[in-house]
């Protein structure tokens, strides 16, 4: 493919000729996000959540009398052009990273950016590796497959009382590994796995996987990748008029897929952490990104503002613009409020308590579907 | 059987796309002898100008059928009209200069093309509306709709029509007097340019029928849709012979079909591995295509 490459290298020719200039009135801290190609919208939405936090920080003041200056970077949702993102950011001073959408692009980030000593706070990439390679810079705010995995499992064995599941992913980093959890917990959970192989993304006809998946009569068809292709799964699985449950991962939370698939998107039920309209802390947060972007928040951009209220927070209590203690001063952050709940960091990075829903498309649009209670029992979200 | 049926229906629709688009490389092909490796963007520009009248026209509350012929007429025009246009700044002035510039020259116009989109329409999905239903019968078991039928029809009737345009009409002559030889039909009386230009225009308005039906049956069209469609029409000019227009028809049908039986047999994620290697075995042990002829007639 010659298209990457050449994209790649024009930021690298920038930021050679950018130059390393530290400007020391403001605190720069670096978004890392698809805004190039088919998941830039999600890209979009979290700068935008990121813009709230640092808005609200600054309007009070500033972190040590000094404003937050967010340096939003293109990461294609690509590994090369990661890199290339990580490299910029460094360049451009920043102290600290909150961002992240692709859990493909966000393991090299973190390996630049921990070379450069550098914390990143993950918002929205959910792959386990991420926090599991004993890297001491990286936290995140929002929880990881292997919690999606058992929930989304538990969820098909004991309120759909499934017995036989397909599971198809895309062959990305965040699809087959949640892929991975969901087969591994269906096991445990003595549910049939029937089929478990991946579609390439890109292709606009999968009816000839779905036709096969539908020979061998499973109850839950749960497909682990990306909104776009889940669209077209949708579509297609209603034409050929399969009977199973359609389920897909939290990367199918969004409402192209309801666009795309039209009629053949009602009953398609996500696993996903609560969006920011189910959240009781986030009810100004959704009023507040309405008004200012005229447009719904979307499932990610909470977790964003949290992101960097949490890194603000840690530079408050380090009294330091040094990236080695800002980072120290994550690691000890315990029982902050943000507006998705208790943020308290765990040894590895990850949150203490992530919680995770259902949302099932009604009448066109995503309804909150069920969860799991303190006691282990499933039910409504309310 | 039923999903053999299955498996069929799916590679058929698939393999009408790649059928027309594969239509326009062989057509260039045949007379320019340039491999236009923005015909794939092409088609993705098709389905952008065909959406484009589609939603505008909807605004009008126009019935929907008229609404549809009229974005197919217009997107058909509109794009044989950028096909025009490319070739006239882009590849004319390079026809008698060396192949590998022209073939640069054509990766460039692909770039070009799919930033353009991007810039214009932004980089998320645009979605056509839901018009066509999902109605259809059932045959052995099959779910078999009735938009899969059109979709296949229509490819098969643009390909006979286009096939006696190139053999029953002036125009079509003249394009395969180019194919031979483009000086002596020059020496002629042929305008050379002119030809060119209708070929251009008229792979082009094939792409953008492609293009339209593909965002009526998908909904989902983005910029970067044309790419892997361009590779395997392409895929499918080469199987069948390229410059041959029953042969890029029963290429792309071929190619469709082995997809969907690499899929629905194998594993989805050997598709695109099975099709490229089938290209590299053809190249290899028949360049000429299963339906290649002799290689001074290549309409």
């Amino acid at each position: 493919m010659i298209k990457p490459i050449l994209t790649a290298a024009v930021p690298l020719m920038l930021s050679l000729a950018g130059g390393t200039a530290f400007a020391a009135d403001t605190i720069k801290i670096g978004v890392p996000v698809p805004l190039s190609g088919p998941y830039a919208n999600a890209g979009i939405d979290i700068v935008n959540g990121g813009k709230l936090a640092a808005a609200k920080i600054n309007a009070a003041g500033g972190v040590l009398g000094k404003q937050i200056e967010l340096v939003p970077e293109d990461d294609g949702c690509d590994a090369q052009m990661g890199v290339q993102a990580a490299q910029k950011m460094v360049d451009s001073g920043v102290v600290a990273v909150a961002g992240s959408y692709c859990s493909g692009a966000a393991l090299p980030e973190l390996t630049a950016l921990k070379r450069a000593g550098i914390p990143y706070v993950l918002d929205a990439a959910t792959n386990p590796k991420l926090t599991e390679m004993g890297v001491t810079t990286v936290f995140r705010t929002i929880g990881r497959d292997d919690e999606q995995g058992p929930f989304a499992a538990g969820y098909m064995a004991n309120d759909l009382h499934a017995k036989k599941v397909a599971v198809i992913d895309d062959n990305t980093t965040y699809s087959k590994g949640l892929a991975d959890n969901i087969v591994a917990s269906l096991k445990t959970d003595g549910v049939d796995v029937v089929y478990y192989d991946a579609i390439t993304p890109g292709q606009m006809d999968y009816s000839a996987v779905l036709s096969h998946v539908a020979t061998l009569m499973p109850d839950v068809i749960f497909y682990t990748g990306y909104f776009s292709e889940a669209g077209l799964i949708a579509k297609q699985a209603a034409a050929l008029h399969i009977k199973a449950v359609m389920m897909g991962g939290d990367a199918t939370n969004d409402p192209t897929l309801i666009k795309t698939a039209g009629p053949g998107a009602e009953g398609w039920t996500a696993t996903t952490a609560p969006l920011p309209q189910f959240l009781s802390g986030a009810k100004g947060f959704v009023t507040d990104f309405t008004a200012a972007y005229k447009t719904a928040p979307g499932p990610y951009s909470v977790y964003e503002y949290d992101a960097v209220d949490v890194v603000a927070k840690a530079i408050t209590d380090a009294n330091s613009l040094d990236p080695a203690a800002i980072t120290a001063a994550l690691h000890k952050i315990k029982g902050f409020m943000g507006l998705t709940g208790d943020i308290t960091f765990n040894a590895k990075g990850d949150r203490e308590t992530a919680v995770y829903i259902t949302v099932v498309v009604k009448n066109g649009e995503f309804a909150p579907g069920m969860m799991l209670d303190p006691a282990g029992k499933w039910v409504s979200v309310q | 059987m039923t999903e053999f049926l299955q498996l069929v229906v799916a590679g058929l629709t698939t393999g009408s796309f790649y059928a027309l688009v594969a239509l326009g490389y062989t057509m260039v092909y045949g007379i320019v002898r340039l491999i236009n490796f923005a015909h794939g963007d092409i088609f993705m520009v098709g389905a952008f100008l065909g959406w484009t009248v589609l939603t505008t026209l909807a605004a009008t509350h126009m019935p929907w059928g008229i609404a549809l012929l009229l974005a197919v007429i217009l997107a058909m025009a509109l794009t044989g009209g950028i096909g025009v246009i490319i070739e006239r700044f882009a590849y004319q002035p390079l026809l008698n200069a060396p192949r590998l510039s022209i073939l640069i020259t054509a990766l460039g116009v692909s770039l070009a093309l799919e930033n353009g989109v991007l810039l214009i329409y932004g980089p998320g999905f645009s979605t056509y509306p839901h018009l066509v239903s999902t109605a259809g019968f059932v045959l052995g078991g099959a779910q078999i709709s009735y938009v899969q039928i059109g979709i296949i029809a229509v490819s098969l009737a643009l390909m006979a029509a286009l096939y006696l345009f190139v053999h029953h009409t002036f125009i079509g002559t003249a394009m395969r007097a180019l194919a031979v030889d483009r000086d002596a039909a020059r020496l002629m009386g042929i305008d050379v340019e002119r030809i060119i230009q209708i070929t251009f225009f008229v792979g082009s308005a094939l792409a953008a029928v492609a293009g339209v039906m593909e965002g009526l049956y998908y909904t989902q069209i983005s910029f970067f849709m044309g790419f892997l469609v361009g590779l395997k029409a392409f895929t499918a000019a080469v199987l069948g012979g390229i410059g041959n227009i029953p042969g890029a028809m029963a290429g792309g049908l071929l190619i469709g079909l082995l997809e969907a039986f690499s899929a629905g047999y194998i594993s989805s994620r050997w598709t695109d591995v099975i099709v490229f290697a089938v290209l590299i075995g053809v190249l290899v042990i028949k360049p000429t295509g299963l339906f290649g002829e002799r290689v001074v007639e290549r309409m």
